[in-house]
């Protein structure tokens, strides 16, 4: 179930990441008496999915870890937030979306995905089909 | 020029009539302790230590309820995801939250507005947040209203003026993403607030905090504890405590006799696991989890663990403790402490923390056959990767957060329970870290109707030893909003629709409805300013459990706003 790169998107999507990602915020900030993340694992050690570039990138696992709090059953069904299966959205839109969020709706996630992991978040939703 | 004119004149009432908003005397643990001796105020989120949410006043009552109208109401701006906090009143002023960690006080009389405190937010990192951005609640002390921030910070604002006192950064909200929403709890010099966490890979501390100077004295981590403070790694293998999730997201209880802290810890991370029934030793996180989906019973002045109850050992369906209220009652000249979770089961301590009776408050339970009188699961249901249907209750829980009411006088508990169920299946999830933590829940799924049944909700009133049911209301969907029961015989209930209904609390007969226009999902308290009885409840819909009404009940939630929020105030004419 591990999804294929998709090669075949437009240069227009990589532009919309690109410009979707540029205005998101630098340096973490951290107040006077922040406690450090206590005895977190090492990167290496969480094999993080979301954030391995050139890495396997599954993002049928991805919907099962995070965005399935709010698109139920993978992205299939309305939830919290919207069914994602058969969206008029276009991919730059879509693109967005993640990367900027929508106040009160759905978080930002930023720089948490490359490009190439945005394009397959994309393709999933697009291969999307009632189980 | 306006804001100091009303005060001013404000100021000038105070000198000349002793029952207009008054110079509040200082709160203090101590003060809090006889809280049930002043009923007028409403000056913590459970009312008193006693965790009741009772108000003795019986100027509104059941032979005049049908005359309770309108007084006053206070539109809360920046209102996502409605109002669910809580009110507190001390003297007269009415104070409360709001989203973006907003914060009023109110004359509690007329409603006009004393200041407003706007807390400074990272935004980029509130926009990054799932949970967020809603208060539930805030806790008043020694002059301060103290606050939770969604940026990982605990706040001290001056009661009288608005203006911050001092703030202390607890949590790392830019690295964990979460940080707090739930109400602080004033414990004699000591500010106790516990952290969001449960879908995060985090270890969900709860701190303790001096009241006056906002230094950091202890913290508790409810993941595995610490080497000096209930270390529990062992209850994880293959270090996955490291990533373990817990957190204590909802204000805990007091006992001041045995000055223990009560508090709920939230489930462990992934949510669901794929280890079947071979828990101990296989799947994300093998082993019980302590402290998680648990009643810890701290020390407040150390915030060392003096006992505790896991109540779900290996909680695989995110039915958290976090939830549910710390009833400390007595029966029989025997003291005891209830706490609904959201399993739908609620269960009954002595003060010590040990099991007395666990009773079920809900219909459609199944991932679990039973749990015993002694807190014993009986036919868990642990599930492997892959497709499973029909586990119940829903993950949003048997009761969600929402605060039930004891009444003392009928001698009932009265509680939201929620049928509901789902469908899931469980993937193999690796949490991710970087560059800032993501949820882990470890499944797809989706919301269902119980077999042969359709979902809703219902209010009861039992006993809240036996679980014993003395009557029943049921609603098209679950009520998500708080409880009040008050002297006055009376039960209020602010449903999901947005009805404020008022039942006989001793027949459960609806005797008053009023529509307040939006669903509801936060608070309700009963207070007594210039020598009337008023009712506050928060409204505005929205939020966790809320947000899925539209697409799974539609009706009038597919049109009801989810940015609105208004603080609505009944009083007799």
């Amino acid at each position: 179930m591990r999804l294929l790169r998709t090669p075949t998107l437009s240069l227009a999507l990589f532009a919309a990441v690109a410009a979707a990602q540029s205005d998101k915020p630098g340096p973490m900030q951290s107040g006077a008496h922040a406690q450090p993340a206590a005895n977190q694992p090492s990167k290496s050690d969480a094999a993080s999915q979301g954030a391995a570039p050139g890495g396997d990138f599954d993002v049928p696992k991805l919907f099962a870890t995070s965005c399935g709090w709010c698109h139920l059953s993978g992205g299939r069904v309305a939830g919290k937030g919207p069914q994602l299966m058969g969206t008029t959205k276009t991919d730059a839109e879509i693109v967005a979306r993640i990367v900027n969020g929508k106040t009160g709706q759905m978080p930002a996630f930023g720089s948490t995905f490359s490009g190439e992991q945005l394009q397959a978040i994309v393709a999933y939703i697009r291969g999307l089909k009632a189980s | 020029m306006k804001r100091w004119c009303k005060l001013s004149a404000l100021s000038l009432a105070t000198a000349l009539l002793p029952w207009s908003v008054s110079i509040a005397a200082d709160i203090d643990g101590k003060r809090l302790q006889s809280a049930d001796k002043e009923p007028d105020n409403w000056m913590t989120y459970h009312g008193t230590y006693q965790s009741w949410h009772y108000s003795p006043l019986d100027q509104i009552n059941a032979s005049n309820v049908s005359g309770l109208r309108e007084a006053w109401s206070h539109v809360a701006s920046r209102s996502v995801r409605g109002l669910q906090s809580y009110p507190l009143v001390a003297d007269g002023v009415l104070y409360y939250s709001g989203a973006y960690n907003q914060i009023w006080a109110l004359d509690g009389a007329t409603g006009e507005v004393l200041w407003h405190y706007k807390h400074k937010l990272n935004d980029d990192l509130v926009a990054k947040q799932t949970h967020s951005p809603y208060n539930r609640g805030i806790a008043l002390g020694y002059g301060n209203v103290y606050m939770g921030t969604l940026d990982g910070k605990l706040a001290a604002v001056d009661m009288k003026t608005g203006k911050m006192v001092w703030e202390t950064k607890l949590v790392d909200s830019e690295k964990l993403t979460v940080g707090f929403t739930g109400a602080p709890l004033l414990v004699k010099d000591k500010v106790v607030i516990g952290a969001q966490g449960g879908e995060w890979p985090s270890r969900g501390p709860i701190f303790g905090v001096d009241a006056k100077t906002g230094k950091q004295l202890w913290r508790f981590f409810t993941v595995a504890g610490e080497e000096n403070n209930g270390d529990a790694r062992n209850t994880w293998l293959n270090d996955s405590w490291k990533t373990g999730g817990g957190g204590g997201w909802m204000a805990g209880g007091y006992d001041p006799e045995k000055n223990t802290v009560w508090w709920g810890t939230a489930n462990p991370a992934p949510l669901y696991d794929w280890s079947g029934p071979d828990f101990k030793t296989k799947g994300a996180r093998p082993g019980d989890n302590l402290y998680t989906t648990s009643v810890v019973l701290l020390d407040p002045d150390t915030g060392k663990l003096k006992g505790f109850h896991q109540e779900l050992p290996h909680d695989a369906w995110d039915f958290d403790s976090a939830t549910g209220e710390f009833v400390m009652l007595e029966r029989d000249g025997k003291k005891y402490t209830v706490h609904p979770s959201k399993s739908g089961f609620v269960w009954v301590y002595d003060r010590d923390g040990k099991v007395q009776n666990v009773w079920k408050l809900v219909k459609n339970v199944n991932f679990v056959k039973d749990i015993k009188p002694n807190g014993e699961l009986v036919g868990r249901r642990d599930m492997t990767e892959g497709k499973h249907t029909n586990l119940c209750p829903f993950i949003a829980g048997g009761m969600s957060w929402n605060m039930g009411s004891y009444n003392p006088k009928t001698g009932l508990l009265y509680k939201v329970g929620n049928e509901w169920c789902m469908d899931l299946e469980i993937k193999k999830t690796t949490p991710i870290l970087e560059p800032a933590a993501q949820l882990n829940i470890g499944a797809d799924f989706n919301i269902t109707h119980p077999q042969g049944d359709k979902a809703h909700g219902h209010v009861s009133g039992r006993d809240p030893i036996t679980g014993k049911m003395k009557w029943e209301v049921k609603f098209p969907e679950p009520p998500l909003a708080s409880l009040l029961s008050t002297g006055g015989n009376l039960l209020f209930v602010p449903d999901a629709r947005g009805w404020l209904h008022a039942y006989d609390a001793s027949t459960g007969k609806e005797l008053w409805s009023h529509n307040n226009g939006q669903g509801h999902n936060g608070g309700i308290i009963s207070y007594r300013a210039k020598g009337k009885q008023y009712i506050a409840v928060m409204t505005g819909w929205g939020g966790l459990a809320g947000d899925d009404y539209a697409t799974f009940f539609g009706g009038t939630f597919a049109q009801m706003p989810k940015d609105s929020g208004v603080l609505k105030v009944f009083a007799l004419p």
